[in-house]
């Protein structure tokens, strides 16, 4: 078995009095997805928030590639190959698309220390990404704030994409998606992890997870409550994991 | 490129009421239009152009931005100035001690808002009251005379009728701005932090420290404001900065900035100061009571700010 690509142990996050997460442990492996799964308010973003450097985790340690890391910021995650797309998008309507994917790191001409933009670069660039995406988003330099949610998202994934990341994080990509974007995306984090990317998850669908992961954890009040294979695990399981109608989970409630 | 063309209808209305503006003076009273009055209204807008550019990156960075602070760092930073010379400072770095000061006080403001997360109106109304109180207190509000010579010319001249400040300092500054904004990552992130803060903090923007900057950067321009106050009328006066304020603010929403930051841009800034001053100028020549130079100047906000609304709606 080789070490996993990243490695939480006991992650914890208060937020004041509410313990939003709680002595997590959790692995992701290069080359596969990973689901998470919890009801609402359960801490899977909160998880990936602190994965992603947004959130200081308030206990507990990260690993990567068997080195600990400590991030103070976003672009920390990112230098170190994690891609995150928020669940909140994090894009900046007035900018336009290739601007949103270059945000904070832009292709740049410096002269006397000024970092001019180099526009044509990022929109050939953009318009590869869009085009390898199947994105139907025609011009790279129209304002994000008439995108459709659809094509948002694909903004924001065309922003995890340039980064070539080693790890991808995506909080509920296809929330907003109809059935033909849904399946571009689904088919766009097969590929990552075929391409040796390890890839996690945040998605309600059932359906979806079953089709694309290769594991799942189950988050519930902040705790992992359970982490199954795929073809060890069936979806009645996993929604009785979700509810705590599994009786593993009736035990964790009771033991609180 | 896109951001160009959102503007241009506020460029757009800002042209077309100065047209109106002049075409009205051409009637009532044509002996107005000279070229020596082009020249006075250049002169003039010189000081409200330095304020409002830095007004206008304050606003445009968001975070509830504002900066109330400008009139009250122009009469400080000339007042300072002056007394550090009359107390031995070599004359030939007046410009440099306006500059310093001016800054100095821009990253004052800057700190209140980014470190103690003080809102910027009242951070900034305390700071007002604080530097245009002091330079009245320190001078007991007596005009500071003895500007050096050597900057008088520079201060009251002109080249083919636009003085000297303007064409040297004040246009060079919003080329500048315009270039930085639309052009550089900085100018992205000034915009991007102004739209959404939020997201703008998830992909690593230094969002406190460009904020703290761009008041610092407020700051500098009130500080060439005093200079070119000082180059212009040869002392400091205490009050030089009353009302700059409120005219910076009209002048900057009048241009097409967000008062909610992340939209606008630096051109609609500089056409709406010169139609700001075109029209006091004309009101005072065509001796009209100042209580209805502010109602007239107050009814042309509102009526770009509904005008704004409405394309912003329809889009
Ligand atoms: N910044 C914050 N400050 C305070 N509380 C927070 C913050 N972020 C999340 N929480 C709380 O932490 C808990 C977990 O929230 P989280 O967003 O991680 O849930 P989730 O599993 O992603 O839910 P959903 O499926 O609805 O997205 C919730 O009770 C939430 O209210
Ligand atoms: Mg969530």
């Amino acid at each position: 078995m080789p070490t996993p690509l990243l490695e939480a142990r006991g992650l914890t996050k208060r937020f004041g009095a509410l313990t939003a997460l709680s002595g997590v442990d959790l692995d992701v492996n290069a080359g596969e997805v990973l689901a998470l799964l919890g009801d609402n308010g359960a801490g899977k973003s909160t998880f990936i928030k602190v994965l992603a450097g947004a959130h200081a985790p308030t206990e507990g340690t990260l690993t990567i590639g068997g080195t600990p890391v400590a991030f103070a910021s976003p672009q920390d995650a990112a230098n170190v190959g994690i891609a995150t797309i928020f669940q909140e998008l994090a894009l900046s309507e007035n900018l336009s698309i290739a601007e949103n994917v270059f945000l904070g790191r832009e292709i740049v001409r410096r002269v006397a220390g000024v970092p001019f933009l180099r526009r044509r670069e990022m929109k050939d660039v953009v318009g590869r990404l869009l085009d390898e995406l199947d994105a139907h988003i025609s011009d790279p330099d129209a304002p994000v704030g008439s995108l459709s949610g659809g094509q948002r998202q694909a903004v924001a994934i065309c922003r995890a994409l340039y980064l070539d990341a080693r790890l991808v994080i995506m909080d509920e990509p296809t929330a907003a998606l109809a059935v033909a974007e849904t399946r571009k995306v689904l088919d766009l984090t097969r590929r990552l992890a075929d391409r040796g990317c390890a890839v996690l998850l945040i998605s309600h669908n059932i359906a979806d997870v079953f089709e694309v992961s290769d594991r799942m954890a189950v988050f519930r009040r902040g705790r992992k409550v359970a982490e199954r294979r795929r073809d060890a695990t069936d979806p009645e399981e996993i929604v009785s994991l979700i509810t705590g109608a599994h009786p593993d989970v009736r035990a964790l409630d009771k033991q609180q | 490129m896109t951001a160009r063309l959102r503007q241009s209808p506020t460029l757009a209305i800002l042209a077309g009421l100065w047209v109106l503006l002049v075409a009205g003076i051409a009637l009532l009273s044509p002996g107005i239009l000279t070229a020596s009055t082009l020249t006075t209204i250049l002169q003039f807008s010189s000081i409200l152009a330095l304020v409002s550019l830095g007004q206008a990156l304050v606003i445009l960075a968001g975070g509830a931005g504002i900066d109330l602070s400008v009139g009250g760092i122009v009469s400080l930073a000339s007042v300072l100035a002056m007394m550090a010379v009359s107390a031995g400072l070599p004359a030939t770095l007046l410009p440099l001690a306006c500059l310093g000061i001016g800054l100095a006080l821009g990253l004052g403001n800057g700190l209140l808002v980014t470190r103690l997360r003080i809102l910027p109106l009242i951070a900034t109304l305390a700071t007002f009251y604080v530097f245009s109180g002091s330079a009245v207190a320190l001078t007991g509000g007596a005009a500071q005379s003895g500007v050096p010579a050597a900057f008088t010319p520079w201060g009251r001249g002109a080249l083919a009728g636009i003085p000297l400040p303007f064409l040297t300092l004040a246009l060079p500054l919003f080329l500048v701005a315009g270039v930085v904004i639309s052009a550089t990552s900085w100018g992205r992130w000034l915009v991007a932090m102004g739209d959404n803060e939020r997201s703008a903090r998830l992909v690593g923007i230094p969002v406190d420290r460009a904020r703290l900057i761009v008041y610092g950067l407020s700051g500098l321009a009130s500080g060439a404001a005093a200079f070119v106050s000082l180059a212009w009328l040869g002392s400091a006066r205490p009050n030089i900065g009353q009302n700059l304020e409120l005219t910076s603010l009209t002048a900057v929403l009048l241009g097409g900035v967000s008062i909610f930051g992340g939209r606008g841009g630096v051109a609609g800034v500089l056409a709406a100061v010169l139609l700001l001053v075109t029209l006091q100028t004309a009101l005072l020549r065509l001796n009209i009571n100042t209580v209805w130079q502010v109602g007239i100047v107050g009814a042309l906000l509102v009526a770009v700010l509904v005008a704004d609304a409405l394309t912003t709606r329809r889009r």
